[in-house]
Order: structure tokens, then C-alpha cells, then sequence
């Protein structure tokens, strides 16, 4: 049934302005003056007290940046952006890295207990603040019970809290800030940052090298399963801040990492900038799992304001037998231009992307995959769930290429997209070039709306239409759903729910 | 790196921009007809289309088109036997025409030159958007072709075979078609010739209400040949239309579909088979339009590469907003044969509409080998069980037809194709 006037009004109504965390903290800011140049850029290579070879890098990176130009080839529509008109560094003042939660700004607190996610509740945070000692006397058989997540909590520009810093320390796992690392650990960032997204790479990824201020480091040893889910959340808080942060998980040979990001931000009527840049390598036989929730805010429902989200993340499966898995959730932002990436370089090695892409009110959606098999015997699986809804436009745009010397290279990929209105659009631009003659590659694409017959079935059985859908709905992104870890699973069938609220008809 | 920076002429582009020059004088056309040619030639003054541009991200023409060679006069060649017996031949040779033609009971046939001559084709000679290349190259330098109307009602029995055979140098042919209203037809056009040819061939078909249409394309250009052709045609109310088209020659070739439902309950069929062999490049890109409610369309292509032949098929359904209730299904698959041979596949969708079913399939492969296996158990030679397994992939599509001269005519052209290159 196409959508009828009175569903569109509903859309109209509800959708965006639902967005649950909107709200801002008012924070003593330490900021850099708005603007790019290299004096900012050296200002905040100083603020984090960084090496001078970290200093050169950025510096080598702005330069390549002022050659380059705004790609233009996505789907996506947004008025030029002024990158003089940006404060590039905002950092909560009172917290000049601190080490345990009691030197946090309550404030800041309030901030993370509001948003009620992955901080979770207030006990993960109370492990932090129970003395370390008695984690250390627990022997580590405790250590794979579920429901623990070690969080770094970003906020604007720095890193405000990392849990569980002695309990990983404990297992040979490094989880830290970037900035940290950079000071504490510069022979891993040295060797492997750039590695995979070189500073050259495109003009976003190219910006954030000059200027990211934070983000994850996250390494495994040899042969080590990290004994809990680790996760990231990024806030941003401030006006006129673009948040450019950078994460780099490693996984040495053999090691295995589950990886959770969740994000938001205060609702206001300018665009806010969110430029990311992130980064995995796992060597032999190693496994990075990597999840996001995305829910920046996605502008009003006259589509102002809201996040521009341009990031790039891509996955080198460098060892043998190695493998590397995207699960994401997209709810939010204005615009979303994200491509998490694999490259199979390994024999044997696989990457896997899972997505769910709910777009309504004025959102634009460019998102999807990369998978380049260079190795032999390489496989990948892409699941795309995209739905639109409202005013909004959704692409899927993914690339599969199989190279001279990948033989047996192995793709499945399957798209589908869910429209519901009939102002919203659905597309889809899948790549697939195959160099060799062994490849299978594998492509399907559907677009449809809900079947009457599906939602009638449903109804039948006395389950109201809203909820009908939702559950059709559901079951439509199930295939996703159920590649993200308990915690975040939960949370992706909530957002769902309020992002096509009233969006059905 | 500079984008806006306009890049030196390639040589081939120079080549082109100096030849109309030099042929501008000798083309036919009226004032309105010399307009258009020169707002095409200024589109190609500012570059042949590269990669960067989205719709010839795989075909990049700039650095593909390494000459152009002269037009040349002097060249002839001679008509085809037609692929079904009995067919009503219109050949345009070397670029040129024919004075007479057979008369066809229900279709009037003109010359395109006298119809750019008195200027009445002018209104159709525009490209259909800024990436059309070929359209651009086309109408700069269109000397010739037919004009083809099919009265209302008309059922021709027999198809009218446009043969367009080029003999070297430079060809550029039009092939204006009107199906009217409830009229029935098949209508081959043959693609073919024997030099080192630079040629550009557009087909512009009109379907009115209820009109059937077959149109087969088979280019068959020889490995030195240089083929730039696009298909273009609107489909009216209820009308139907099945393109068929198969690619099994030519050094550097690209083919383009665009076809555009105007009329509610038009079905638009499109089969095709790409034999790839040799060091070659063919390129195969449709953009379908549905634009109005209630249309259909399905999409069937079969590649075979061998060689160091490489592939292209891109795709591209819009479905507008308004285009409620389409239903369309595209699919594509590839055999890859050989390790130096290449295929990149773009099937794209574009929907604005809610109340749609669409969708698409691709894949890439080998030869399947339990089935490789079963056929050799039985006492079949590798090679043998290898070219019944392709021609079943490829014939798949062919045995659609429902006209089984048309059927028997391709499946002899197919098996001439495996004993060259199987």
C-alpha cells in the first residue's frame, strides 16, 4: 500500500524531533581558536605533548590536504562546508587526564548516566571506582563472564575515562586513548598508523590525519582473546566543533578483539562535522570484530541541523586465516558517507559486513562496503538492510573486486532495501569486477515495501499495525541483528523502533 | 593535481575536432541541422569521457580511443545475405545508403540524408544528457542511415533486416524508427564489416499505443574495429518491447541501452549475450526509465570471456516517483574463462516510488566442475563438455524467442563463435 497523506503528516510530526539526546552539558571548555593552519595544527599536536615525528605526520597530511577537493560522487546533497569556520580542539577543562573516575567533572558524569548507553549503568563505571585490587586478587576465570564492557568514553576532542585499564593490562591487551598511546606506546602507533588508510587516502581521512585529537588504541597480543568486549563512546558536545577521531586496533597472530562504538550529540540547528578515521589490522589467524551503534543527531524535521558523518573505516586482514567483521547500525546523522572496508590480503582470510541503514525525515544515506581480495582463497559476505523512510534518500554503494592473483576468491552479497512513503529513496550501486577466473562472486539486490499479505497475517492475529510493521520490520534486519554483540542487539532493535515511529502507514 | 585545469587534446580527440572541420562542408543538413552539430562537436571539444565520469567508469574512452582514423570514400563493400531468409534488406554501406530499397507492404523507408538534408530530423539529433558521448559523436557527424515508419495496425511477416557495414575509415549512421499504433514488427539490425573502422550507430525507436517490437542487434565487427553504438526508444501505452542484442566482435566496443516507459502497462524485455575473446573491450550499459505507473521490465545478460578480453555490463534502473507499481528484475551473469579475461559488473537501482518490486542479481564464476564432471563420466572430452556447458549457458537466453527462425538463425551464429574461440 503506498503511503497515504495521513501517514506522511505523521512523518511529518514525529520522526526526527524524537531524538532522544539532544541535550547539552555546559562544560568549562578548553578550546583552540576556530580556523585550520598549521599554528592549530601544531597547537594541538603540543596540547597532547606529542613526539615531534607525530607532529611531522600531521603536518605532511594538511599539506596533502590543501591539494585536494571534496569528493562529489555520493549521493548526497549539503550546502559547502567552511573549514575556517571550525573549532578543531574542545576538551572539557577540568580534566587534565584523569585516572580514576573521581577526578571526572560530575558534570560530566551526568552527561554519560543520561545517555544511559554503553557507559551503562553506573556498576561498569563503579568497577573503575572499587580499588583495582580487588579485581587483581579475582583469578581471571571470572574474566570471561559475560556482561563486562571496557569503555573509553570520548567527549568532544579527548578521551575522558578508559575502564578496566588494569584487568586488560593484566592480560597483555593495551586499551587506551590514541593520545595515550602515541606518548606510551609510539613504536606500535609508528608502525602501524597510516597503515591501512594512509594519510593520502581521501580528502576526510586526509583532514582527520592533520587534525584528529583522539579516539581508541586497542592492541592484542599474540595469541590472546581479550577478555571482554571493548567499546568506545564518542560524545560531541560542543558548537561548532568537528569531532575527527582516530581508532587503531591491532590483533597480533592468533589474537581475537570484539569491538563496540556508540555515538551522539546535542540537537542544534548548525551542521556539526564528524570526520573519523578508523583503522584495523589483524595478522595470522587473528579476529577483530568491530560494531557501531551511530546515532548522531539527525537534524530537525526540516532537516536543519543535524551531524555530517564522513568517515572512513577500513580493516587490513594483512596474516593468513585472518578475518575481520563490520556490523553496524545506523540510525543517525544528517548525512552519512561511511564505507567500513576489508582488504583480504592474507590466504584464507575473510571479512564480513553486516548493516542496517534507517534513514527518515531529511537524512541521506551513502553507505556500504568495500571488499578487495588480493590473497588466495579469500571470502567475504555482505548483508545490507537499508530502509527509508520519510523525506530521506538511502544508497547502498559497495565495491567487490577479485585481483589477478586471488584464486578461489568467494562473494555473496545481498541487499535489500524497505521503503516506506513515497517521498523517500531507495538505490543501490553495487561494484563488482573480477580478475580472475576462479572468483564466484555472488550479487542480489531487492527493493519492496511491506506486503499487505505479510502485515494482514500479522494483524490477523489481533497485534496492532504499528507493531505490526515493527515486527515485519525486524524481521527484515534480523540477519544483522543477530552479528551484534547481547548489549548493543538490544539497543539497534530499540533505535529502530523510535526511527520509523510514526513513519508507517 | 588540478582538476579544473582543461587536460592537453589526446590525439585522438585533436583528430576528431579537425576532421569535422573538414567534413562539416560536406555533410548533409539544413541551418538547424548544423546547429546541433556544432553544439555536439563543442561537447567533444571539451573531452572524450574518462572514468571519472560515473557512466563510463569501466570504459574509458579518452585513453581507450588511441586513433581515429580518416574518413574514407573509396571504400565499399556489399550487402549481407539476411540472418532470417526472406528478410527485407536496408544496408547502408561504408556510411552510405542505398537509392533503392525494397518496398515493404505498411512501412514507408526514407534516406536519412534527405531527411537531414530538408532538416526534419534535426529535432531528434540532441544527445540525452552530458555524459553522451556517443550521442555527441554521432550527431557532429551523421552523414546517413534510414528513416523507418511503420503505419498503424501494420503486421509485417517478415523482419526488416538495417545492415550498417562499414569498409574502414570513419561511419556514422542514425536509424529513426516510429512503430505506430498497434502495428507488429521485427526489425534486425546488424552491426558488422571488414576494417579498422571508427563507427557510430544510434537507433532512435518510438513505439505507439499496443505496438509490438523485436529488435535484434547482432555486431559482429572484425578485432580491429572501433564500435560506438547506443539503442534509445520509448515505449507508449501497452506497447511492448523485447530487445535482444548479442556482442561477439570488435576491439574496442561499447553498446548502450536507454529506454524509457512513457505510456502505463509497456513491458520492456532485454536479453543479450557478450562473446568476449581476443584483446578486446565491450562495454554494455543500459539506463532504464520508468516513468510512468504500471510498467514492466526484466533484464537477462550471459557473459562468456575468454582471452584477455575484458567485460562490462552496468545497469541502471530509475524508477520515478510517480512510477508506482513497476516491476522490474535484472540479472547478469558472467563466465570467466580465461585468467588474463576480466568482467566488472555495475547493476544499479534508483527508486523514488514505494509501492514497487524491484531487483537484481549478478554474479561472476567458472565453469561449474561437478557438472564438468558428470558430462566427462559419461565419455565427453574436457573441451567438448566445456562448450556444451557455455552454449547452454548462453542459449538459455536465446531459446526465449518465440520466433524460432530468429532462434535458429542465432544458435548457427553461436556455434560459428565456439569453433573461432572455444
Amino acid at each position: 500500500m503506498p503511503a497515504v497523506q495521513d501517514t506522511i503528516d505523521r512523518v511529518r510530526k514525529i520522526d526526527v524531533d524524537q531524538y532522544k539526546y539532544g541535550f547539552q552539558t555546559e562544560i568549562a571548555m578548553d578550546k583552540a581558536p576556530k580556523g585550520l593552519s598549521e599554528d592549530i595544527i601544531r597547537f594541538i599536536s603540543a596540547k597532547k605533548d606529542e613526539p615531534s615525528w607525530m607532529l611531522e605526520w600531521r603536518l605532511g597530511a594538511y599539506r596533502r590536504w590543501l591539494t585536494l577537493e571534496e569528493p562529489t560522487w555520493a549521493r548526497v546533497h549539503y550546502p559547502k562546508i567552511d573549514f575556517q569556520d571550525l573549532y578543531y580542539y574542545a576538551a572539557p577543562k577540568s580534566t587534565p587526564g584523569p585516572t580514576s573516575l573521581s577526578d571526572v567533572d560530575p558534570e560530566l558524569l551526568k552527561v554519560y548516566e543520561k545517555l544511559g548507553i554503553p557507559l551503562r549503568e553506573q556498576e561498569i563505571l563503579a568497577g573503575v571506582q572499587k580499588t583495582d585490587a580487588s579485581e587483581l586478587e579475582e583469578p581471571s576465570d571470572n574474566v570471561y563472564k559475560s556482561g563486562r564492557v571496557a569503555v573509553d568514553a570520548v567527549f568532544d576532542s579527548v578521551s575522558v575515562v578508559t575502564t578496566f585499564k588494569k584487568e586488560l593490562a593484566q592480560a597483555g591487551v593495551i586499551f587506551c586513548s590514541i593520545s595515550e598511546a602515541i606518548r606510551e606506546h609510539p613504536e606500535l602507533v609508528q608502525k602501524y598508523l597510516g597503515s591501512v588508510v594512509p594519510t593520502s587516502d581521501n580528502f576526510y581521512a586526509t583532514l582527520n590525519s592533520a587534525v584528529f585529537t583522539d579516539g581508541s588504541f586497542v592492541f592484542v597480543p599474540k595469541g590472546v582473546r581479550c577478555p571482554m568486549e571493548l567499546s568506545t563512546y564518542f560524545r560531541m558536545n560542543e558548537k561548532n566543533t568537528g569531532q575527527f577521531e582516530r581508532t587503531l586496533i591491532i590483533a597480533e597472530e592468533g589474537a581475537y578483539v570484539s569491538y563496540l562504538e556508540g555515538c551522539t550529540a546535542p540537537q542544534r540547528d548548525e551542521n556539526q562535522l564528524h570526520a573519523a578515521v578508523v583503522e584495523l589490522v589483524a595478522l595470522d589467524d587473528a579476529e577483530i570484530k568491530y560494531s557501531t551503534v551511530q546515532n548522531w543527531y539527525p537534524g530537525d524535521a526540516e532537516g536543519k541541523g543535524g551531524i555530517y558523518n564522513f568517515v572512513t573505516k577500513r580493516g587490513d586482514c594483512r596474516g593468513d586465516r585472518s578475518k575481520i567483521s563490520w556490523t553496524q547500525v545506523e540510525t543517525g546523522s544528517a548525512i552519512t558517507w561511511k564505507y567500513p572496508s576489508c582488504i583480504l590480503r592474507g590466504d584464507d582470510s575473510s571479512g564480513e559486513f553486516y548493516s542496517i541503514a534507517v534513514s527518515n525525515g531529511y537524512q541521506q544515506v551513502d553507505s556500504g562496503t568495500k571488499m578487495i581480495h588480493l590473497g588466495k582463497n579469500t571470502s567475504s559476505r555482505i548483508i545490507s538492510k537499508g530502509i527509508a523512510a520519510g523525506f530521506s534518500q538511502n544508497t547502498y554503494r559497495g565495491q567487490v573486486s577479485a585481483h589477478r592473483k586471488a584464486t578461489n576468491a568467494r562473494n555473496f552479497t545481498n541487499c535489500d532495501s524497505l521503503l516506506i512513503g513515497d517521498q523517500c529513496g531507495a538505490h543501490t550501486v553495487p561494484y563488482m569486477e573480477a580478475k580472475n577466473s576462479t572468483a564466484q562472486f555472488e550479487h542480489e539486490a531487492t527493493t519492496s515495501k511491506i506486503s499487505e499479505d505479510q502485515k494482514f497475517y500479522v494483524m490477523q492475529r489481533g497485534i496492532p499495525e504499528e507493531e505490526a510493521i515493527a515486527l515485519i520490520v525486524n524481521g527484515f534486519v534480523k540477519d544483522v541483528i543477530q552479528q551484534l554483540p547481547m548489549e548493543f542487539a538490544v539497543e539497534a532493535q530499540k533505535l529502530i523502533g523510535i526511527s520509523l515511529e510514526g513513519s508507517v502507514g | 593535481m588540478n582538476m579544473h585545469s582543461i587536460p592537453q587534446r589526446t590525439q585522438a580527440e585533436t583528430a576528431l575536432i579537425d576532421a569535422f572541420g573538414e567534413r562539416l562542408s560536406l555533410l548533409p543538413g539544413d541551418g538547424a541541422v548544423t546547429l546541433k552539430r556544432d553544439d555536439a562537436i563543442e561537447a567533444i571539444k571539451h573531452g572524450l569521457p574518462t572514468r571519472r565520469l560515473e557512466s563510463w567508469h569501466y570504459t574509458d574512452l579518452r585513453r581507450l580511443l588511441t586513433s581515429v582514423p580518416a574518413f574514407d570514400s573509396t571504400a565499399a563493400t556489399k550487402a549481407l545475405p539476411p540472418i532470417v531468409e526472406g528478410s527485407a534488406i536496408l544496408a547502408v554501406l561504408n556510411g552510405v545508403s542505398g537509392a533503392k530499397f525494397p518496398a515493404i507492404e505498411g512501412v514507408t523507408v526514407q534516406r536519412l540524408s534527405e531527411k537531414l538534408t530538408d532538416g526534419s530530423i534535426a529535432p531528434g539529433l540532441d544527445p540525452y544528457g552530458s555524459d553522451d558521448a556517443i550521442g555527441a559523436l554521432n550527431t557532429a557527424f551523421v552523414a546517413d542511415g534510414y528513416f523507418v515508419d511503420i503505419a498503424d495496425g501494420a503486421q509485417l511477416e517478415k523482419p526488416i533486416e538495417l545492415q550498417n557495414l562499414q569498409a574502414g575509415g570513419q561511419v556514422h549512421v542514425r536509424f529513426p524508427v516510429r512503430v505506430g499504433a498497434g502495428a507488429k514488427a521485427a526489425i534486425v539490425e546488424r552491426q558488422a564489416g571488414e576494417g579498422a573502422a571508427l563507427g557510430s550507430s544510434v537507433s532512435q525507436v518510438v513505439l505507439g499505443e499496443g505496438a509490438e517490437v523485436t529488435w535484434l542487434i547482432v555486431q559482429e565487427q572484425p578485432e580491429t574495429a572501433t564500435h560506438l553504438a547506443q539503442f534509445k526508444a520509448h515505449l507508449g501505452k501497452n506497447s511492448k518491447l523485447t530487445v535482444f542484442f548479442m556482442n561477439a566482435g570488435g576491439k574496442l566496443v561499447r553498446q548502450e541501452i536507454v529506454v524509457r516507459t512513457t505510456g502505463e502497462g509497456a513491458d520492456f524485455k532485454l536479453r543479450g549475450i557478450n562473446l568476449l575473446a581476443g584483446d578486446t573491450h565491450t562495454d554494455v550499459t543500459m539506463v532504464l526509465d520508468h516513468a510512468v505507473p504500471h510498467t514492466t521490465s526484466t533484464e537477462v545478460i550471459r557473459n562468456v570471456v575468454t582471452g584477455k578480453a575484458r567485460g562490462v555490463f552496468q545497469g541502471r534502473i530509475n524508477v520515478h516517483q510517480y512510477a508506482q507499481k513497476t516491476n522490474a528484475k535484472m540479472a547478469c551473469n558472467t563466465l570467466l574463462l580465461s585468467d588474463d579475461g576480466e568482467f566488472s559488473t555495475k547493476p544499479e537501482l534508483e527508486i523514488f516510488a514505494d509501492d514497487v518490486i524491484c531487483g537484481h542479481g549478478a554474479t561472476v564464476t567458472e565453469i561449474d566442475h561437478n557438472h564438468l564432471f558428470y558430462l566427462m563420466a559419461r565419455g565427453i572430452d574436457e573441451k567438448s563438455a566445456r562448450g556444451l556447458l557455455v552454449k547452454a549457458f548462453v542459449a538459455e537466453v536465446i531459446e526465449e524467442l518465440d520466433d524460432e527462425a530468429i532462434v535458429e538463425a542465432l544458435e548457427t551464429r553461436l556455434d560459428d563463435w565456439f569453433v573461432a574461440h572455444g
